[in-house]
């Protein structure tokens, strides 16, 4: 290496007039390029296939964000059932609601993929997929008392498409690791659903969903090696706890609103649902 | 109990299908190995090139030998990947394949002077240059990382033949790199990997531009027409 301009910045101002000469010749070669070169096109073809990925990252982010809002607001609707009769009306709505997410953003993103790899999108549409998945379990235990299995679940995201009077199959592919993360999540949302359940008097529900929460614990406490799964455990344990400590004071101070918000001051009967926000960790 | 058995299933079903993937890691892994050991032996051969002229076209022709073999690697890889899964296992042989992209682009440009294209690459190391919703493929994204470390490769090749008295290359280099400058910058690229791999570039091209300029004050370059 020749010494002038070796040490880049601290040389810049000394080096002046040699540097403008540099850029002379910089400036040469660049002009030198033929306005037709094969380099450039191939770099022009590279850049569009380049963009079209990135919008379509953005795209499916975008309809990520959508599955999610709605998803939590499903299960927003899910804990406002508060009592056996009011069940029914708001499982109906909660159904209407997952049919228009499964026919709206979903199948949205299934056609997207429709053509590429969809593990290269991964990271854009994991979360609304969680959420959602989150819903639909979340749904699927308060409707049939069982929470419905991956296969089950994936098997509601093949959609028929009809184009120009052809009909063809898409299909939304989703992870199982995804599931498994949105049914870690929905132990927080049973653990919720339960406490809820006590200061309404559903002791029979809180005590189900407890058992849920424990079965779905056991569960995660035998998968080994994933690191994603790893970091939902603690929270998975925390919401167990708070849910046998819920069914503990059910036993022990007996059932009734209030009783078993044991440090809380005697809370009314309607305080849960509209108290409780988003946030998971609410108690 | 009737929950317990529906979770129960759920989760063997799940770690059934995580043993499956660990299975699947190790195979390419084991391939990978194998894949990254030719590859070393193609860039100890093409080193010659930084210090012995004579040796170039026949470093070529063994490296050519030695891509052959790195596509038998790569036929094993591509039966070894899911075939949803390229992307979910890519890490595995990302670098390994960015050096190739590399290693090829090298001997095409030594061979004839050209850019090798995409397919070129593709083509060589016996995958598919379509990115496809399944197979395996050669991603666009490790062929322009692979060109990005051509053009340091180059940045020392000026330098060293200058070293050893050849005054064209550094001109030829020149034109070549400034032209994949010119091309890089069409790209809109992200704030990712392949965009801090960018950023190096233009140090490539200082130190290229830096010979030549040497070279033409000391009037070592051949005249003017000639260069282009």
């Amino acid at each position: 290496m020749p010494g002038p301009g070796r040490h880049y910045r601290g040389n810049r101002k000394a080096a002046n007039p040699s540097a403008a000469s540099l850029s002379t010749v910089a400036r040469e070669s660049a002009l030198a390029l033929p306005d037709d070169s094969p380099v450039l096109a191939i770099f022009k073809d590279i850049a569009l296939k380049l963009t079209a990925r990135q919008d379509r990252h953005e795209r499916l982010v975008k309809l990520s964000r959508d599955i999610t809002i709605e998803s939590k607001r499903i299960i927003f609707v899910l804990h406002s059932a508060m009592t056996k009769e009011a069940n029914a009306k708001v499982l109906a709505d909660a159904n209407d609601r997952i049919q228009k997410l499964l026919n709206g953003p979903i199948k949205s993103i299934g056609i997207e993929l429709e053509y590429s790899p969809a593990y290269l999108h991964l990271r854009a549409v994991t979360s609304g997929f969680q959420e959602f998945v989150e819903a639909r379990t979340m749904f699927s235990i308060m409707a049939t008392g069982q929470i419905i299995t991956f296969p089950e679940v994936q098997k509601e995201l093949e959609f028929v498409v009809t184009e120009n009077d052809e009909q063809r199959k898409v299909v939304t592919m989703i992870t199982d690791n995804d599931y498994m993360l949105g049914l870690a999540d929905l132990t927080g949302e049973l653990m919720r659903k339960a406490i809820n359940s006590v200061s309404t008097g559903e002791s029979e529900d809180c005590i189900q969903a407890c058992q849920v929460v424990r079965d779905l614990y056991t569960g995660y406490l035998g998968i080994t090696n994933n690191r994603h799964l790893l970091r939902k455990l603690t929270t998975t344990r925390t919401n167990v706890n708070k849910v046998e400590m819920a069914v503990y004071a059910l036993r022990v101070r007996g059932s009734g609103p209030g009783l078993m918000a044991a440090g809380n001051p005697p809370a009314p009967d309607i305080d849960a649902p509209a108290g409780l926000s988003d946030d998971e960790g609410y108690y | 109990m009737c929950t317990n058995h529906v979770i129960n299933s759920i989760f063997t079903e799940f770690q059934r299908n995580l043993d499956q993937e660990q299975d699947n890691r190790e195979a390419i892994r084991n391939i990978c190995k194998d894949i990254s050991q030719v590859l070393r032996e193609v860039t100890t051969i093409l080193q010659v090139i930084h210090y012995n002229e004579d040796g170039i076209g026949p470093a070529c022709v063994k490296a050519r030998d030695l891509f052959e073999k790195a596509q038998e690697g790569y036929a094993r890889l591509k039966e070894a990947v899911p075939d949803h899964e390229y992307f979910k296992y890519q890490e595995h042989w990302r670098s390994i394949t960015q050096r190739y992209c590399f290693l090829i682009a090298l001997t095409i440009w030594l061979e004839t002077g050209i850019l090798a294209t995409h397919d070129t690459v593709a083509q060589i190391l016996g995958i598919s240059a379509v990115e496809k919703r399944c197979g395996f493929h050669l991603d666009i994204e490790d062929y322009l990382s692979g060109l990005l470390q051509l053009c340091s490769e180059l940045a020392r090749l000026a330098v060293n033949s200058v070293t050893r008295a050849d005054y064209e290359k550094p001109t030829q280099i020149s034109k070549f790199v400034m032209e994949l400058n010119a091309g890089f910058r069409l790209l809109n690229l992200k704030n990712d990997h392949l965009r801090k791999r960018f950023d190096v570039l233009k140090y490539d091209v200082k130190k290229i531009e830096e010979v030549v300029y040497d070279l033409s004050i000391r009037g070592l370059l051949a005249a003017p027409d000639a260069a282009v």
